[in-house]
């Protein structure tokens, strides 16, 4: 009995061992930044999340709306986002509105 | 000091294998150490700040598999393991790293990126293999000019352009560019550069690509987009332009600007009247040993000198300490002033360019005195 749980235990950490020497792993946890409600927000959730999270948007410092219509611009441009026009109107405005000076 | 300016809420949060950081953002990760960490003269692995550019970051790394490869203008391409590179000669040095960003959320106008306050550094002892050793092995053609180097991480589309960074090759063949198997005689975590990562020491740690797994020589220099279009400074002798203007030319942004911060106790701290207290902070620069460190406790009129702790190498910070006895209740405001061996120092008003790098105005820092 003894013998045979020590041979289960070998086992297993010999086993183990293998992998696990060789193997380094994490998990991130999850995001957890969420946008306040208001017109838009949907779009911005959709087109501005396809690449890295939404804090990208939400620890910007305030900027007017002229400044985010460049940025979703570069954005477009730059890295490629595939945002059809109308949907970037509604992005820069919604952000200017709820993260930035307004106007 | 505090980032009016800044829109988001800070808070802390755990990341793995990483103490409580500040979040900027969580995919890819950003994360800032909170100063009080600086209080050391060695920044823990846990606390070490981390910054990814592309959200596919690798969260596992399989040494069984994993190889460091060396290709392009070269006599015999080389594929590595990690075992491999650890037979090449140790060395080992503290080096300073620091977010090309850090600070970037002070300045005014304002700037898109990462908005850093001060914790997009740290200090921290690297042991690993020179590049240079390793470049050798693999014998570099005549006519190559630069090194590309590419890590784990990936775009998350394939417009998105993967990140890359060069030095060219009398840089990179320089005694203490370093292949870093270990952070303070451990390996790295991952979010940090698991298994290697470059260490280029006095320079911005944009150019210390983690997770290194490719480098290539190449007989071109690189003209990818980290450094045709990003990672750039105006080209003018302070790096700088007029707040808010576009500057006529740029360049790549290399070597770090002398700074020094106060720690302890921390802006906006109260003290006792009479009961005397000892500031102490942190000062480095690019590469160049701290010379001196200056402090004034009445607004820039009056400046005396600090006095400096353990010197670890021209690459690593001083720390510095200055005695206080504030008889006095009222506000002070508490400025450092660090000098580099070359006379480097720090600017008194902040200088700005668009992409908010080189952030090293002599702070302000409010002490209230009760
Ligand atoms: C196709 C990919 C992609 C999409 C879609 C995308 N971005 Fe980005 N964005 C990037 C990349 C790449 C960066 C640079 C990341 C870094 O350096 O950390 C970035 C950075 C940013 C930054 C930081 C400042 C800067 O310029 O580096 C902001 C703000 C931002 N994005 C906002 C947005 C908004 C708003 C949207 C939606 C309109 C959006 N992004 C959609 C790829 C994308």
């Amino acid at each position: 009995m003894r013998i045979r749980l020590l041979f289960i235990l070998m086992t297993i950490c010999a086993g183990g061992a293998a992998g696990a020497a060789d193997l380094h792993r994490i998990t991130l946890p999850p995001p957890t930044v969420s946008l306040k409600e208001g017109a838009g927000v949907y779009v911005v959730r959709r087109y501005c999340s396809i690449c890295h999270s939404l804090d990208y948007i939400t620890t910007q410092p305030k900027f007017p709306k002229a400044k985010w219509q460049t940025e979703v611009a570069k954005m477009i441009k730059v890295y490629g986002a595939p945002i059809p026009e109308e949907s970037a109107k509604v992005i820069s405005d919604y952000i200017a509105a709820y993260y930035g000076t307004g106007s | 000091l505090s980032p009016v300016l800044y829109a988001g809420e800070r808070r802390l949060e755990t990341y793995p294998e990483k103490a409580d950081l500040l979040l900027l953002t969580a995919r890819p990760p950003q994360l800032e150490t909170p100063l009080k960490y600086f209080k050391e003269l060695i920044t823990p692995n846990e606390a070490l700040f981390v910054r990814w550019h592309l959200a596919n970051i690798p969260t596992s790394v399989d040494l069984a598999t994993w190889r460091l490869v060396v290709h392009g203008e070269v006599e015999n391409a080389l594929s590595l393991t990690l075992d491999d590179l650890k037979r090449f000669e140790k060395i080992e040095y503290t080096a300073v790293i620091q977010c090309a960003g850090n600070g970037r959320s002070f300045f005014d106008p304002p700037v898109f990126g990462g908005q850093w306050l001060n914790g997009a550094m740290g200090n921290v002892t690297w042991s690993g293999v020179r590049l240079r050793d390793v470049l050798k092995r693999a014998g570099i053609k005549a006519g190559a000019q630069e090194v590309i180097f590419k890590g784990l991480d990936n775009p998350p589309l394939p417009t998105v352009p993967g990140f890359a960074k060069s030095l060219a090759l009398d840089k990179a063949q320089e005694d203490e560019i370093m292949i870093a198997y270990e952070m303070n005689g451990r390996e790295l975590p991952l979010l940090n550069g698991y298994p290697v990562r470059l260490v280029v020491p006095g320079w911005y740690a944009t150019y210390w690509v983690k997770s290194l797994s490719d480098m290539e020589v190449a007989a071109q220099p690189f003209e990818g987009f980290w450094k045709k279009s990003a990672y750039r400074i105006p080209d003018t002798a302070c790096g700088c332009v007029e707040p808010g203007s576009t500057p006529a030319k740029t360049i790549p942004i290399t070597r770090m600007t002398t700074r020094s911060l106060l720690i302890n106790p921390q802006d906006g701290s109260r003290l006792k009247a009479g009961r005397p207290i000892e500031l102490m902070g942190v000062a480095f620069s690019g590469g160049y040993g701290i010379k001196e460190v200056s402090v004034s406790v009445n607004g820039g009129l009056d400046w005396r000198p600090a006095r400096l702790g353990k010197d670890l190498g021209r690459h690593s910070w001083v720390q510095w300490y200055y005695p206080m006895k504030p008889q006095k209740a009222g506000s002070y405001d508490v400025r450092v002033r660090a000098v580099n061996s070359i006379g480097e120092s720090q600017p008194l008003d902040s200088l700005w360019n668009p992409a908010g790098y080189l952030w090293n105005k002599i702070e302000r820092n409010t002490l209230i005195v009760v």
